[in-house]
């Protein structure tokens, strides 16, 4: 709003400078009251436009962020519902307490994975818009406009797609060789605060499961893009 | 008088004036505050469905192969069941908010999933159904 400050105040010629005037004060007094009440009339125009430019954006955003954590999340649902069906064929079947307490490991695994992407898909939210910035560079007229919009929609595109590349990196991510042996692994606790436990290596042991309960490997063929 | 009702007027226009242009500010900052703030309550709902619906697809595609392994003829009407929910979450939109029967058509995939799995006798404790309804908007 700094256009506010930049409107020339309204002075009748003579009147400046004036010391003997009698209205002088009065018509000072006049220019504020009016500067002050344009600035309310800004303010509440500014309002009234957040209001209006928000509620039309809001549904949109809505649809947008939904698909995306509807998409994301719903392999880690896949892997957790493939993992309860083993559970409860292992307790139908009574297979051993050690298969079970394996599996009840991963599956807590696959939920640490779930909450992490999810903080991971908030955070990505609420970032510092770019519009933000590109409003401080506009107001001190470094660019003209035009360009500059026409950057913000380049900037945010590029933004995502960077945001989406470090999400699947990070999920990808591997908790490490060390780690490897199955008993160390499946204490994922553990690894809490270092490392997330990768969707990968949960596929590697629900795999290696799947093969020592003496069933077909086809069993995981729906979980094909993790 | 033409005066100043000329004056008058200038005073409403820029009255006028000034409201619009910190409206048109107000707006544009509007639109990009709605898609974010639009966009976090969206992924929170979009992951919960998400997260519900590939429980359910998962469990039923594991479940399907299991029994195809060691199938006996009174497994048909659990193989029924079984075909019946995936046929209905195949064709559930999970990633579209504005489809209509969303909550009729997801309150009818829970009740065949808790069917299918009084059949199975099985009782898979999903962490989704302890937090209650997926949805609520």
């Amino acid at each position: 709003m700094s256009w506010v400050q930049r409107t020339p105040l309204v002075r009748g010629p003579g009147e400046e400078g004036d010391v003997f005037d009698e209205e002088a004060d009065e018509s000072l007094l006049v220019q504020r009251e009016w500067r002050s009440h344009m600035q309310r009339r800004v303010k509440e125009g500014y309002r009234d436009g957040i209001d209006a430019g928000k509620a039309v954006t809001l549904q949109q955003g809505f649809n947008q962020g939904y698909k995306e954590g509807a998409e994301i999340i719903i392999n880690y649902g896949q892997l957790r519902g493939t993992l309860s069906a083993l559970l409860s064929w292992c307790h139908l079947h009574d297979n051993g307490s050690a298969l079970i307490s394996k599996i009840n490991n991963l599956l807590d695994a696959v939920g640490q994975c779930e909450e992490y992407v999810l903080r991971h898909l908030k955070s990505v939210t609420s970032q510092p818009h770019v519009v933000d910035l590109l409003d401080s560079i506009h107001d001190m007229d470094l660019c003209p406009v035009a360009p500059a919009e026409k950057k913000t929609d380049e900037t945010k595109d590029e933004r995502l797609r960077e945001n989406h590349a470090e999400l699947h990196k990070n999920c990808s991510k591997s908790p490490g060789e060390a780690g490897r042996s199955s008993l160390e692994c499946c204490r994922v606790s553990e690894h809490e605060h270092s490392e997330n436990p990768s969707l990968t290596w949960i596929l590697e042991q629900t795999a290696g499961l799947v093969k020592q309960l003496g069933i077909s490997l086809d069993i995981l063929q729906h979980l094909k893009q993790l | 008088m033409a005066g100043s009702q000329d004056m008058f007027d200038a005073i409403v226009m820029a009255d006028e004036r000034f409201h619009g242009e910190g409206y048109q500010e107000g707006y544009e900052e509007g639109n990009s505050l709605g898609i974010i703030e639009g966009r976090q309550y969206g992924t929170l709902h979009g992951a919960k469905i998400g997260s519900e619906i590939g429980c359910y697809q998962g469990f039923a595609f594991t479940w399907r192969c299991l029994l195809h392994s060691c199938a006996t003829e009174k497994d048909s009407k659990k193989m029924k069941a079984l075909e019946s929910l995936i046929g209905m979450i195949q064709k559930f939109p999970y990633d579209d908010p504005t489809y209509d029967k969303l909550h009729e058509d997801l309150d009818k995939i829970r009740g065949k999933f808790k069917q299918l799995c009084s059949l199975l006798n099985v009782q898979p404790d999903f962490k989704i159904s302890a937090e209650g309804s997926g949805l609520s908007f």
